[in-house]
């Protein structure tokens, strides 16, 4: 049987749809290949269709659902009993509310801790107000005289350890600094006891008394510090 | 001329007939038959937007689709206990219930309909899926829709039901039988007189789906 443009027109949609025999699909292609009219019409509807399957869904309003629990549901009624009483506990159960209160916490304990509050031996009347302002005014300055301190002594440091740099720079061997001679030749002693030049001796003795000088000015760690350095230096 | 043998495949799998989903509904409806409030709110989230996607291709208006997925719903509520799983899948059942509702809404509203215009309609946001295509696409596939919906209301309701079961919903040819509760025979020719007619509709718009 050949197929006329009824019967195309009849079938387009079995067509589309996969429901053709493949008698009847080769039938189907062998006229519409050969009609202009029914190629253009199986085209059109073809890509009509394809177009329609591609349309997105529509989104739902979002009243839409609550209305119609309403409607048949009736009004959301409140919980009661204890399921009620507790049951924004259940809101608690999320990370996100667990995160935060742990944050809460962290900042809380550190707050709390730096106003002076003991958490061994706990007072309510170390939380008033004013106990909490006097603390933490006395940490603050506690804290900024340590700081203070602290950096006074590294200084105190720094400048001996530059100072002993600078002098471990200097020969202080004689043998190493002062050439070989002959003996008898330089007037003077030479046996090795005493600095070769008068000018490393003067400087030798400068730092001494500086380290001195030092050591009985800064108190307690930079005091013990310069006199073992003096104490290494002078056996 | 490109074989069409993905299509049916592709229905199939669009199909809101699946097996898991049968039993999913199955079990949901005896829950709700035993007074479960909490199963009939699950019933409800899963089979909205498809009820409301009907009702808008139907209508082409926001607004009424709104009030009839409402009353669809109210309707399945009351009269639930008369479902029987042997008619087919809940799906199938309620989308029959829907088609019954829309008809009812078109003969009621028949003298009333002056104009199928859709500027009057409310705005419709696309959904999701969406969001994976280009600007351009979008913009092209919203105003086809547009045009589409347009042209689908020009369809006599006997046809614009068939086209939107079939190519809109994806529903196969035996499920469209019992929501239409017609021959599979008439199922058929009304899907492709509507396919046709929509097609002619379009090309009068000026439209070339592609």
């Amino acid at each position: 049987m050949t197929w006329t443009c009824e019967n195309i027109e009849a079938r387009l949609s079995d067509y589309l749809d996969g429901l053709l025999s493949p008698d009847e699909r080769h039938e189907f292609d062998l006229h519409a290949n050969s009609c202009e009219d029914c190629a253009q019409m199986v085209a059109s509807i073809s890509q009509m269709v394809s177009g329609l399957h591609s349309m997105l869904q529509i989104e739902t309003p979002p009243r839409l659902v609550y209305s119609i629990l309403n409607q048949t549901l009736g009004p959301r009624e409140a919980k009661k009993g204890w399921r009620g009483a507790f049951g924004w506990l259940s809101g608690l159960a999320s990370p996100r509310f667990a995160y935060s209160a742990v944050s809460v916490a962290a900042t809380l304990l550190i707050l709390l801790t730096a106003s002076g509050f003991s958490w061994r031996k706990p007072k309510l009347a170390d939380l008033s107000p004013a106990t909490v302002y006097r603390n933490a005014n006395s940490k603050a300055h506690l804290a900024y005289a340590h700081t203070t301190k602290f950096v006074s002594d590294l200084r105190v440091v720094y400048e001996i350890q530059s100072r002993l740099n600078k002098d471990n720079e200097l020969p202080t061997t004689p043998e190493s600094t002062v050439p070989q001679s002959a003996p008898g030749k330089t007037p003077g002693s030479t046996d090795g006891t005493r600095p070769a030049t008068p000018r490393q001796q003067n400087r030798a003795n400068g730092l001494g008394k500086e380290l001195e000088i030092l050591a009985t000015e800064v108190p307690v760690v930079s005091g013990q510090m310069c006199g073992r350095l003096l104490g290494r230096r002078t056996p | 001329m490109a074989p069409c043998s993905f299509w049916g495949k592709l229905v199939t799998v669009a199909g809101f007939e699946a097996d898991d989903t049968l039993e999913q509904d199955a079990q949901l409806v005896q829950q709700c038959l035993q007074g479960d409030g909490s199963a009939w709110e699950e019933l409800v989230r899963r089979h909205t937007r498809r009820i409301f996607n009907i009702c808008y291709r139907f209508t082409g208006n926001g607004t009424e689709a709104e009030d009839l997925s409402q009353e669809v719903f109210l309707r399945v509520y009351k009269t639930i206990g008369s479902y029987r799983s042997a008619y087919g899948g809940f799906a199938t059942w309620m989308t029959s219930v829907t088609r019954n509702l829309l008809i009812d809404h078109y003969r009621r509203t028949k003298r009333d309909r002056i104009t199928d215009s859709l500027e009057d309609s409310m705005p419709v946001v696309e959904n999701k899926e969406s969001a994976g295509r280009r600007p351009d696409q979008q913009l092209l596939l919203g105003e086809l829709s547009s045009q589409v919906q347009t042209a689908l209301t020009k369809l006599s309701p006997e046809l614009r039901e068939a086209v939107i079961l079939r190519d809109l919903q994806q529903l196969e040819y035996n499920e469209i039988r019992k929501v239409l509760d017609v021959p599979e025979g008439t199922v058929k020719s009304r899907i492709n007189r509507g396919r046709i007619e929509l097609a002619r509709i379009l090309q009068q718009m000026g439209v070339r789906p592609s």
